[in-house]
């Protein structure tokens, strides 16, 4: 953990605000795709964020108890303890860019992580002193044609191909190619929070407190020092009599851990905790991923006092303050004024 | 370059504009209101990359919490639980600054988005347009105090064509009583000005009055506590921290003529301290002073203006007064003059003499007498004149006149016979300096904004407006700028404030200032000072240090005031500084046979001719009267009242 000093200060406060350099801007980009034809987009800049066309269906996908022999409802044994020294976070930001041909949209996107870390003072700071952040193009190469990527590529702009090559690129729906531009840019964005979990689980000594799964993660899930914590369920690994016993949760307390294992993922240990009271049932409650070599009911209870304790401050006025850590809305805050 | 301090910031919300820009810092940063910063854009506007200096005069500080309902939330209502959260919430450091220059200043433009810096001495320079007079071998800078920023200390001058003339002049210092140092920031002042001011533009003086106890009256004293953090600002600002070398004291008489009335009154101090009293002529010269606040009328005025001009100092012959002429020196021979009219008069049942009436006559004979009553021991009966030094004033001279415990009536008299000798000599330039800075504290009761308009309101009213092309210069102090005359306040070049009272800052004088401003102003710490300065866009915070004088609440415990002495010690505390032979017993003998008025007469005389030979000169005063005395007695005058205990009525 680094603690900032006076001469701290200079990093704090830099020459410009020039953006992280992470390539070109969608302005930019735009000016090279005019010159080769196509059409700009009717409405400007609308953010793909916004409108939500590849949601994951929401679904009961039971796991197995690895705590007891059914899920239950655990009372964590001592107060919630400040441990973890650094909170990671990734933004993206995309538009469909321009229409180089009729129907076929190429999509700028904007990529960025960051870990902030907690000074001795409780003041947050950048990592290392820079997020990550990454321009990108994203289309299909081979339908875009040769030339317009190489003029891109002499252009400076990053090109990112969402089509795998030997797939069959021809009749697509728009929305289709939009689907998978996504795809790929969600991909983009968790390679950079899994190289800087990566880096973190490395060479720091403190815990560092992951949004989102670290299953997706290669060295990072299998360290003691990744804390995942999942803030939505749309897959809850429960089955019918598990989710009354969600439903009962009180806040502070826990559930049995589990073993969740997806196609593609390390196997980890969870557990679900409620953070705060709130009417839904689902309101107020986290999934708490870790990694499973060394797991034992010890180290859930302490995770789970880690996890309590970054309650306070309250996120707000984020909508999901409940169950989001203001460590990890500082982040993200951090990453929409630097890089978004 | 420097460190970068912060960043300037603007949204559609708050925008900058060219006189007022905002800019974030670190939360440590050494800043507050008052500091001065220099802003370097990164844009060039015709080829120049500009710069923009200015000083904090708002801060702001809030977190990323949208309400304080939030907060309560999130810690689920106890305080408790707020404060000790892991992670402190994001907090910012926002100030406003008003600019003080832009370089290039034209044109002129919004304060770019860029870098803030501390500004480094130089930059202050810059800043306050100091660089402008403050030119290698021909400056005109006189320091008024330390700017002080982090580490960065920078001296701060006035322009002494600012303060002294010609092109705006005076000063006027505000503040609380006690806290805003405001008596102590103008004696450090005058020495700084004696220090600085500069050969080229001539000699100064200064000419103080004392209204208030013991607060003037050891300004030839050494100060009994200097810190070294007051020898050190002495240091850096190029002032000696000295008393001031050439001082005179004057002091009418009590009312019982025997002692001056001063509080320096200690006997090792009488060397410089002469006494101020005036004749029938010097007064009547100004009688409209006293005379206009009464139901004087025009009748009465004319018939002033025939004894001033007709009657006094000539030998005045009229059939109604018989054949032997009359000559008025004094009050005494006045109120003679006044009674035989005045009986003639009645024997011949005239109530005319030469168009004025009877009636008009007693009238102007009531007031001019009472004068010399009120203000006994300025007003001498026999005409004795002990005056300032006109025609001799010197170089870096203090004359302070002791007033603090007259008659009202008495301190107008003075103030507007000194100030219009002050006037009138510096017109023909005829006083001996090119300067004088007159002092006046508690200005509110000679200025006041309300009341009726007086003689010696409507002087100062004319020195404020006027005095800068003379070298007449007004340095005024009082507790509250607003209720001091407008025009006043208003001429007045400079102005210092000290710790101020919050109910004066909330009246509509301090409007323009800005809330943290003011707030400061009412935190303001002894020996701050905000200054405002024509060459100053804004004005800015310094510290002076003590004044190296004797205050006067330790000058009357160091230096206490002497006992009210007999006559004998009387004579011999006055005549003394003449002659060091003269003994107590010497004076006894001399005066056995003299009545009081005889000795008190022959002891004024010898002071004002100051002859070779004081013991015998004194001595023949009292014998050429004695035998006349003798032969027929004169009756005492009798506006003379005795007090029943006076020992020497007889
Ligand atoms: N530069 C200084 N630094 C610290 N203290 C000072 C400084 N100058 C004066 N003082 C102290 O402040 C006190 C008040 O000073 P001063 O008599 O000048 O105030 P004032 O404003 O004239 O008060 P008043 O309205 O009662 O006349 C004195 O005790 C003096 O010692
Ligand atoms: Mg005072």
């Amino acid at each position: 953990m680094t603690t900032l000093g006076r001469n701290g200060r200079e990093g704090r406060v830099r020459e410009s605000y020039a953006a992280p350099s992470g390539g070109a801007n969608v302005r930019e980009v735009q000016r090279v795709l005019a010159q080769h034809g196509g059409s700009a987009p009717a409405a400007r800049g609308g953010s793909l964020e916004t409108h939500s066309t590849t949601i994951t269906p929401p679904r009961l996908d039971a796991a197995q108890v690895v705590e007891g022999s059914r899920l239950e409802a655990r009372v964590i044994v001592g107060a919630p303890v400040a441990a973890c020294g650094g909170f990671l976070d990734g933004i993206q930001r995309s538009v469909v860019a321009w229409y180089p041909r009729a129907m076929l949209p190429a999509i700028h996107a904007t990529v960025a992580a960051a870990i902030r870390t907690r000074a001795h003072d409780r003041t947050l700071h950048t990592w290392r002193g820079a997020p990550l952040v990454e321009r990108a193009l994203y289309l299909p190469v081979a339908l875009a044609g040769a030339e317009l990527v190489a003029a891109l590529g002499a252009a400076g702009v990053s090109v990112v191909d969402t089509l795998p090559p030997d797939e069959h690129a021809g009749d697509r729906h728009p929305q289709e190619l939009i689907g998978v531009a996504r795809q790929a840019i969600q991909e983009r964005r968790a390679q950079l929070e899994e190289r800087l979990a990566t880096e973190w689980c490395a060479t720091e000594q403190l815990p560092l407190y992951v949004d989102g799964g670290i299953s997706g993660f290669a060295a990072a899930s299998r360290s003691p020092l990744a804390i995942g914590v999942v803030k939505s369920h749309r897959t809850l690994y429960v089955d019918a009599e598990g989710m009354a016993t969600l439903a009962a949760l009180e806040p502070g307390q826990r559930s049995s851990a589990m073993r969740v294992a997806s196609r593609g993922r390390t196997q980890v240990a969870s557990w679900y905790l409620r953070l705060r009271a709130e009417g839904d049932p689902l309101g107020g409650l986290v999934r708490i991923e870790v990694a499973e070599p060394g797991f034992n009911s010890e180290r859930a209870d302490l995770v789970s006092r880690w996890v309590l304790a970054e309650r306070e401050p309250a996120a707000l006025p984020d909508a999901r303050w409940r169950v989001m850590a203001y460590g990890i809305r500082d982040c993200e805050e951090y990453l929409r004024a630097v890089a978004g | 370059m420097g460190e970068i301090l912060g960043r300037v910031v603007a949204t559609e919300r708050r925008p900058n504009t060219p006189h007022e820009f905002h800019f974030w810092t670190a939360l440590d940063a050494p800043v507050g209101i008052g500091t001065i910063v220099r802003v370097e854009g990164t844009n060039p506007v015709s080829g120049h990359l500009p710069r923009v200096y200015g000083v904090i005069v708002e801060g702001f500080s809030y977190s990323d919490l949208e309400t304080p309902l939030h907060d309560v939330l999130g810690a689920d209502g106890s305080p408790d639980r707020a404060s000790d959260a892991p992670t402190r919430r994001t907090e910012i450091r926002l100030y406003k600054g008003a600019v003080l220059r832009h370089v290039p200043d034209d044109p002129l433009q919004p304060v770019p988005l860029g870098s803030v810096f501390l500004a480094s001495e130089q930059d202050v320079a810059v800043a306050l347009r100091m660089d402008a007079y403050m030119k290698e071998g021909q400056s005109t800078g006189i320091p008024i105090g330390l700017y002080r920023a982090g580490a960065m200390a920078s001296p701060i001058f006035l322009d002494a064509d600012f303060l002294l003339g010609p092109e705006a002049a005076h000063l006027n210092i505000t503040g609380v009583s006690g806290l805003a140092t405001k008596t102590s920031a103008v004696e450090w002042l005058l020495g700084s000005i004696f220090a600085h001011f500069p050969e080229k533009k001539g000699t100064v003086a200064a000419l103080c009055f004392n209204v208030k106890g013991p607060d003037l009256c050891f300004l030839d004293q050494p100060a009994t506590r200097l810190e070294p953090s007051d020898l050190e600002l002495y240091d850096k600002l190029g002032v000696p921290p000295a008393p001031f070398a050439n001082v005179e004291y004057f002091a009418p008489y009590t009312a019982r003529g025997y002692s001056l009335n001063t509080l320096r009154s200690n006997e090792s101090l009488s060397h410089n301290l002469r006494p101020l009293t005036w004749g029938l002529r010097e007064v009547l010269q100004y009688a409209e002073v006293l005379l206009n606040k009464d139901d004087v009328d025009a009748k009465a005025d004319a018939l002033i203006d025939f004894i001033r001009e007709r009657v006094v100092d000539q030998d005045f012959q009229d059939a109604a007064l018989g054949t032997t002429p009359h000559r008025v020196q004094s009050f005494t021979e006045l109120e003679r003059f006044f009674r035989e009219l005045l009986r003639a008069m009645e024997e011949k049942n005239h109530e005319q003499w030469r168009t004025h009436h009877v009636a008009t006559i007693r009238k102007v004979r009531n007031r001019l007498t009472n004068i010399s009553t009120r203000c006994r021991g300025l007003v001498t009966d026999d005409g004795t004149v002990s005056d300032l030094p006109w025609g001799a004033f010197q170089d870096r001279g203090v004359y302070v006149v002791d007033v603090a415990n007259l008659e009202e009536d008495a301190q107008d008299l003075i103030f507007a016979r000194v100030v219009t000798q002050l006037r009138e000599r510096l017109e023909k330039r005829t006083l001996g300096v090119d300067h004088v800075v007159v002092f006046v504290d508690e200005l509110n009761k000679y200025a006041p904004s309300d009341g009726p308009d007086t003689y010696v309101r409507k002087m100062l009213l004319d020195v404020a407006e006027r005095g800068r092309y003379l070298g007449l210069v007004l340095f005024a102090a009082q507790q509250f700028r607003s209720q001091v005359h407008r025009r006043v306040v208003g001429n007045s070049g400079t102005a210092l404030f000290g710790r101020m009272d919050s109910d004066e800052l909330a009246t509509p004088g301090y409007a323009t200032l800005a809330p943290a401003t003011r707030t400061k102003l009412a935190t303001l710490d002894k020996g701050e000072l905000m200054v405002r300065h024509p060459h100053f866009t804004q004005p800015v915070f310094v510290r002076f240090p003590r004044p190296a004088v004797l205050s006067g609440r330790e000058g009357v415990e160091k230096f206490p005031p002497a006992e009210e002495p007999t006559l004998d010690e009387a004579i011999v505390r006055a005549l003394r500084p003449l002659d060091r032979t003269i003994t107590l017993d010497w004076v006894k003998e001399t005066i056995a046979l003299a009545d009081e008025d005889e000795v008190l007469r022959a002891r004024n005389r010898t002071l004002q001719v100051r002859p070779d030979d004081p013991k015998a000169f004194f001595r023949a005063q009292l014998k050429r009267r004695i035998p006349a005395e003798t032969v027929a007695p004169r009756p005492r005058p009798a506006i003379r009242t005795s007090p029943n205990d006076d020992p020497y009525a007889f």
